[in-house]
Formats: C-alpha cells, structure tokens, sequence
C-alpha cells in the first residue's frame, strides 16, 4: 500500500513560526499591562527627575486646550530654553474632547483648559494632584471675512449672516457663544450653523472656507490678524473664560510638571499670555 | 429561407508584431477552403481580417460586391457590419445566457425582434439536433454540444462567408470525430463561402475542397485535396501526409540530394563514406525512374521502403546504409525513423521489426526501387 | 483513496490569530460598552435620527455618482490606450491614499467661493457647495469613487475580451455589446465596487467636515455626529456607532461571497 510521502508528525512552527508567536506573545503581554498603569506605555520615557535648583529635567505632557496654541507654544519654548533638560510636548484639542482623553487614562502631566467645567469633571475623578489654578480669562469676539462683507455689526446680524461657524457645544467656546446669543435672545437657524471640533477648526471655516463669520476668542482673532475682520461682543452679552492648569495627580514627573505650571502662572508666562490678548486671571 | 451567395476574394497584407502576413484568399460559394499550417503561422490573423476585428496593412477584401476592407479607398467595414458568421475555437458560448438566447442573439442585434429571433434560433438549435437543451447554460454542455450551439449560433444570422478557428481543437479525440461528420453535413448544406482554419489534416481531408498551406505568413502550396496530398511541396506538408520529401538537383535518371542529412558522413550507395577530403560530407544520389532535370523534389511513401539486416541482395539501386534513430507504433504498423545518410521514414509491420530484430540506434540497409519514386519539379 | 490533509503551518495560524484578536477586541469592547437598554431612545433621538437620515440621503448619492461616473472612467482605463494612462489612474487613485482632511482642504481649494471653480459657481449661478448637502455628497463622492473605479477597471480587464469580439461578428454594435454581453460579464465586480465604495462613502468624515462643515440636518452624518456627540452624548454616539459597525460588517461579510466566492 504506498504510503503518503507528505504525512509527517505535528510539524514544529519552524522559524517564521516562532518569530510570530513572538510577536503575538509581546502583542498579548502589552495588552495585559496598559490596562491598569496610564503611565506605563507613555511614549516619553519615564525617568524620574528631581529638579536641582530651579532647573526641571525631564519629560513633560501638556493637554491645552485649542485656544493657546499660540501662546503655550511660545511658553514652550521659553521654559524650554530655562530649563534645558526639559522637554515639553503639548497636545492642543477642544478641552472637553482632553477632560475626556485624561479621564480615560491618557498620559498627561499638565492640563490647562479654557473652562472650569472639563477641569471639574478631571478633579471629580480624583486626578489632580492639588487644586487647579486660574492662569488667564478670555473673551469671545465675532470674526468675519476680510474687509466685513456682509456688514455684520453685532450678534444679531448672525441670524441673517449666512453660514455661521461655532465650536460644538462641547468645547468651551461652544458653550458660551450659545451663552452669549442666550443673552441677547438671539438664535441662529440650525440649518445655517456648522459646529467645529474646537476652536481653530471654527476659525479656519471663515480663514480657508465658505462660513460667513464664526464666534471665537478674542485671543484668535488676534492670532489671524488680517485674515479677517473683527466685531466686538459688548459686555452685556459676552462671557469671560476662565482659564485652570492643574498637574496631574498620575503624572511621571511631577516636579516638572509643578515647575511649568508655576512658570505659566509666573511672570514670564504671563506676559506671553497678556501679549496674546488673554486677559489677567 | 434564402443564404446569401457570395464569392469572397481577399488579398491580405499585414504585419502584426513578428508575423509578415502576405496571402491570397479566393473562395466561392458553397465551397470551403481549409488553411491548413504550424502555430503562428498567421492562420488565426487571416480569419480575424476576414471577421472585421482586424484590418490589413495593404491588400482588398471583397465579398460578393461588398467592399469589406481597402485601405487605399479608406474602406472598413467593422465586424459588426460584415455579412461574416464566426465559429470561436473555445466555443465562446456567452455564459451568463441560456442557449437560445445565445443562438438568438445574432438575429436579434441585426435587428430582429426577440420572438422572431428566437424562432431562428429554435429551428436552428433543432438542426443541430439539441433542441432539448433550448434552456441550458453553456456550462451545463458537454464540448461537442457547445460547439454544435456555436455553430448554430454562427449560421442563425445567414452570413455569406462561415469562418471557423480551430473547430475542433478544444474536443477530445472520440467527440471529435463525431463533431466533424456533424459539420461536414452542415457545411455541405451551407451555400456560402467557408474558410476553416486548422492545424489537423484530418478537418481538411474531411471537410474541405481545396485547401492552402500557410507557413510564415505565406502561402506555401494551394490547390486540393489531392494535389497538395499527391504533390507535397514543402517539409510541412510531407510530414502532414507522412511522407518523406527530399530535394535535388536532377541529372537526368539521378537525382543529387541538396542536403543528404545529418550524420557523420554521407554513404553511397556501396556503404562507402564519402567525403570531401576535409571531412565534410558529400552528396547522395538518387536513382529514378523518369528523367528529371533542374531542381526537383522527391516524394518517397514509408511504406516503398525495405529494411535488411546487411546489404540487400535486390535489384533495387537505391540502397542506403543508415542508422535507426526510433519507432512509433501506429496502428498496424511500425514507423522507423532512419537517419544518417538520408532522413527517412519507413513503415514496416510490426512483424517486420521483429524478424529483423531491429533495435534502435542499430545500422540498417533501406532500400527503395526507383519506380517506387515520384519527382516533380520543385 | 483521500489524500490526507496537510495542516496549515502554526506560524500562518498564530499570526491570523493576532490579526482577528486586533480586529475583534476593538469591536467587542463597543459593543459591550453600548447602553443597550437606552438603545432605542439613543437611536430615536432627533439629531441621531437626522444624522442617520442624511448618511443614507448622501451615501447613496455619492454611490450613484461613483457608478455613474466611474463606469466610463474604469472603461477608458481598462480599454483605451492613451499616452498617460498609468498617470491619469494614479490621478483617480490619489484619495485612496490622501489623508481625508487634505482631501477636503483640496476640495476646498477647487470648490469654495474662493475656489477654481466654486468662484464662477457662485458668482454666475450662486450655487455654493460648501456647508450643503450637496457639497456632503460632493466629498464623499471623492473619496468613494476611486473605489469603485479600481474594482470595476479589474473586472474589465480580467474578463475575457474575445466576447466582445464574437457579438461583434454576430453583429453587435458597440453599445449593444457593452449593454447584453460587457455589462453582464462585469455585473460581479459593478455590484462589488458600488457595495464598497457606498461603505467608504457612508464612513467619511474628514473630507466632510472640512468641506461640508457640521451642520445638523444639513451635513452632519453618520461619523461627525458620532464624534460630536462622544464627550456630551457618549450613548448616543455609541448606539450610532453600533449602527455604523452592523452595516459595515453586513457588507463585508455579503461582499466576500461575491467577490471571493466561485465563479
């Protein structure tokens, strides 16, 4: 009887083989360990540090949110350049869109949003490591295209302006410009309201797309300088932002952390912060 | 039911890649032409002129008094134009449509309506004789069934000039035969013109009146049947008949040979080697009957050469000695390639073989009487 | 007698084993996450509701519009020999590896008032696409339509062209035969592109937000409204998560028999 030539026993993986149950091995063990220890997969390497003196060496994680771009940027580089044994990486995002990434275990030393609320619901969690700070107040303002078209003087044109772009309701920018049309018993149609993700995403619909006007920070209005018009939001209707930073209570690197916090609430970070437009806290 | 009754004439010239095709195609109503020749030697490109789906380079092609191709007058008539059926040699049934709708298809582009063109179709499936398998998928056929349906299908739209590619080629050896007496009787009944295309000469002996041999793009030899049987005039054709073909200069009743074959040395006809003192080869002589002069070819049948163990001790002058170089078993009979002197074939029975027990890469003695010989000018 | 039957090599099976873990964890987490009691009510809200509405509205537009125009796009490529043909399919290609957002700021760039176009758009006609529904359709057809047309240009070119040649010598002329004998041949892989490239249509988000804005009712879909909705709304944007991963898997799970399956 002829016997199969290709029967043999239960072959062994071979090299490939292992080389992938390697891979998956290392797949399952990284899944095992994230589930519990923030920190433990942060891309930065964690080492921890000790300042010595006033100098913070380290790894630093900033979440801010959208509306200091600009100014936290800048602060960046100056701490940076105090601190040369520091490095500080900044996530910009809609601060809600953040409360919910460091709620969620994301990594981050520092937080510094554009409302109290987010902040609130990260200290509610038990994640701060002490009080969170104001560290500069804000306002809203009215941006249209270059040169005013369509002649919008104040809130109420909105309703009759075209398309308006405003942050969702999620981000705080979002939450006070519905506040501040609330004020003034104004709404626009909601078929001529386009929401952005955060606030430079609601900008740049006036900047690089069709929106006829957007409300934003008077900060960013700043920022875009004459790539559009502005038109105040008087007092009466306008909202003041308050702006927290607080460290967080999981971070690696605490003492940086605390240092580039105090930095921002410092002399130097505020001046940036006043040159920005922000107001003082 | 009237068929449109045409003569195709055809002068084609074309190049397409490697292939220089220069042929002359005439064909009369109700007769059918069989081009009969080796793999890519342009048989399929000839057709695909004929069908439309090609053009040619220079030349005319005319059917009846349609001018179906002229470049020099700017005239082509696509495919779609052309009063042409085609017969695919893989059948090319449409898959997706039952057999009716495939036989009725022709008719119904041409303009028929769909219960007038599936009338045709049915009467013509019945021809063929598969009438119950109207409603079938292609898939569901056996490939003579298909093939019967492609034909029908081809003839559905009465077409002046019938091309078929390789018929047969795609069926087995016992369908086939049983296909080819089928199309036999149709192309019998099929008043237009006809080309087939073929490799096997088989399809044209069965098939065709005249048939064309093409090599290389030519035309090589034409005529019919048993013109091209009885005088073969190409190495081609010989070995399609399964001749031997040798070509000479002829000397009055000897015949030199151009090119005696392969081999350490010709012999003559004592068994001595000659050569030309450097070690080439020198020439064989042919004894023939008829005096021939001029270049000749010589038709020399397997079955007029005797094989011998030692030199034959007959009155015929041709004798060679010459090396076996193997057998096939054909039938009823045996095939010894010989070779040395001269290539040959010859057939002997396979009782023969073992008489002489003849035994491959042996020395033998062939002989052949040289009225056994046929010569014709080359 | 059977052949015996070789197992397949534990490596292959180990690696696959990985893939279907990294597939099947992400999806399992969302539907155990999913408040399935409120399931109904999240669906029934009324910005879930028109969210669900305008995706089918503009996925199957843009779907329409792919197959509409990429049909004779795929022929020319697959049929026609011209000088630049491999750059014109790398052209149509493009959004199947350009970042969504890049493709709605290049939308922009082409279709705004400020646009190439979109200025005599406006100016003549004042049509503008931006912050519509069309201009929705609009960027998910740009990013769906490569996928049909590199589905249906495989399916021309895999199918065998002596067809073509035999309903020619039958008589048919080229529309006839591209109607009763291409068409059909190609049905498969029309109806596989069409299946895929509503699935990518019914997924964008980038192109959309960036072209079409976010405006309910209007323009935000599907994805945008989940992405909206996940920090002040997380049940809802599950539950239309949900909606979105159940008819994607439909899809995958019916195209791989047509696309896979025998011939």
């Amino acid at each position: 009887m002829h016997v199969p030539t290709d029967r043999r026993a239960r072959p062994s993986p071979g090299p490939a083989g292992r080389a992938v149950a390697v891979v998956a091995a290392l797949a399952f063990a990284m899944v095992g360990c994230s589930s519990d220890d923030s920190e433990a997969s942060s891309g930065s390497s964690a080492n921890p540090t000790t300042t010595t003196g006033s100098s913070a060496t380290g790894a630093v994680t900033v979440s801010a949110a959208a509306s200091l771009t600009e100014a936290f940027t800048t602060i960046k580089d100056d701490f940076t350049k105090a601190n040369p044994k520091a490095s500080v990486t900044i996530n910009f995002g809609s601060s809600g869109q953040l409360a919910t990434q460091i709620r969620s275990g994301a990594p981050a030393d520092v937080a510094a949003f554009a409302d109290q609320a987010p902040m609130a619901t990260v200290g509610d969690a038990n994640l701060l490591a002490a009080p969170a700070r104001v560290f500069a107040r804000n306002q809203l303002t009215i941006v249209t295209k270059p040169g005013n078209p369509r002649g919008i003087k104040g809130l109420a044109d909105l309703a009759t302006a075209g398309t308006i772009s405003l942050c969702a309701q999620t981000a705080p920018c979002g939450k006070f410009a519905d506040q501040a049309l609330q004020s003034a018993g104004l709404t626009i149609p909601t078929g001529s309201v386009t929401r952005g993700p955060d606030v430079k995403a609601t900008l740049s619909a006036v900047t690089e797309g069709d929106a006829d006007a957007a409300i934003v920070y008077v900060t960013d209005a700043t920022v875009a300088g004459k790539a559009v018009g502005t038109v105040a939001i008087p007092e009466a209707h306008n909202v003041v932002a308050s702006y927290p930073i607080a460290v967080i209570k999981a971070s690696d690197n605490p003492k940086a952390a605390q240092a580039f916090e105090d930095w921002v609430l410092g002399p130097e970070g505020q001046a940036v912060l006043r040159a920005a437009g922000f107001m003082a806290p | 039911m009237t068929l449109s009754v045409m003569t195709l004439s055809a002068h084609i010239a074309l190049r397409l890649g490697t292939l220089d095709l220069g042929v002359e195609v005439d064909v009369g109503p109700g007769e059918v032409l069989a081009l009969l020749g080796p793999n890519g030697a342009g048989k399929t490109t000839v057709l695909r002129t004929l069908a439309g789906l090609e053009g040619v380079d220079r030349g005319r092609i005319t059917l009846g008094d349609q001018v179906l191709d002229d470049p020099t007058a700017g005239t082509f008539a696509p495919a779609e134009r052309r009063p042409v059926g085609v017969v695919f040699q893989d059948h090319l049934l449409f898959p997706h449509l039952s057999v009716l709708d495939n036989v009725a298809f022709g008719p119904r582009a041409r303009g028929a309506t769909k219960a007038a063109a599936r009338a045709t179709a049915r009467e013509w499936i019945d021809r063929v004789g598969l009438g119950d398998l109207a409603a079938a998928r292609p898939a569901a056929l056996s490939g003579g069934q298909a093939q019967r349906v492609a034909l029908a299908r081809a003839l559905a739209t009465e077409p002046g000039l019938l091309l078929l590619d390789e018929p047969l080629a795609a069926l087995d050896a016992g369908t086939r035969a049983t296909v080819r007496r089928d199309l036999r009787r149709h192309l019998a009944a099929f008043g237009g013109a006809t080309v087939l295309v073929t490799h096997d000469p088989l399809d044209a002996l069965a098939l065709a009146d005249h048939v064309a041999i093409l090599e290389h793009g030519r035309v090589t030899q034409a005529g019919t049947i048993t013109e091209v049987t009885s005088r073969p005039r190409t190495p081609y054709v010989a070995e399609l008949i399964g001749v031997n073909l040798l070509r000479g200069h002829g000397e009055g009743h000897r015949v030199d040979l151009d090119d005696a074959g392969r081999g350490d040395g010709a012999r003559t006809g004592d068994g001595a080697l000659t050569t030309d003192g450097h070690g080439r080869r020198g020439h064989v002589s042919v004894a023939i009957a008829d005096p021939a002069s001029g270049p000749t070819l010589l038709l020399i049948r397997p079955q007029a050469i005797a094989l011998h163990r030692s030199r034959p001790d007959t009155s015929a002058r041709n004798q060679w000695r010459c090396d076996i170089a193997g057998f096939d078993l054909l039938g009823d009979h045996v095939r010894v390639r010989l070779t040395g002197g001269i290539d040959l074939v010859a057939d002997v029975t396979p009782a023969a073989v073992a008489e002489l027990g003849l035994t491959e890469g042996q020395p033998v003695w062939a002989s052949v009487k040289a009225t056994e010989i046929t010569t014709y000018p080359q | 007698m059977t052949t015996p039957r070789r197992r397949p090599p534990l490596g292959v099976v180990v690696a696959a084993g990985v893939a279907v873990a990294f597939f099947a964890l992400p999806l399992v987490g969302l539907v155990r996450r999913a408040s399935w009691s409120t399931l109904a009510d999240d669906l029934g809200s009324p910005d879930a509701r028109s969210a669900l509405g305008l995706s089918l509205v503009c996925s199957l537009s843009a779907t329409a519009l792919s197959v509409l125009f990429g049909m004779p796009l795929a022929w020319v490529l697959a049929r026609v020999r011209f000088p630049g043909r491999a750059f014109v399919r790398g052209l149509v290609l493009l959004p199947l590896v350009l970042p969504p957002v890049v493709g709605g700021v290049a939308l922009l760039s082409a279709f705004s008032r400020q646009g190439i176009v979109g200025g005599y758009l406006y100016d003549w006609f004042g049509i503008q696409l931006t912050f519509s529904t069309a201009g929705a359709v609009l960027a998910e057809t740009f990013v769906a339509l490569p996928f049909f047309v590199i589905t249906v240009e495989a399916g021309l070119r895999s199918m065998d062209r002596r067809y073509e040649d035999v309903a020619a010598t039958l008589g048919a002329a080229r529309r006839v035969s591209f109607q009763r004998v291409t068409l059909p041949l190609v049905a498969p892989a029309v109806i596989a592109g069409a299946v895929l490239s509503w699935a990518r249509a019914l997924g964008e988000f980038g192109a959309t937000i960036t072209f079409a804005g976010n405006i309910v009712g209007k323009t935000q879909t599907l994805p945008l409204a989940v992405y909206l909705q996940l920090e002040s709304n997380p049940d809802v944007a599950i539950a239309l998560s949900l909606v979105l991963l159940v008819v994607s898997l439909t899809v995958i799970v019916s195209l791989r028999e047509r696309w896979l399956g025998p011939s």
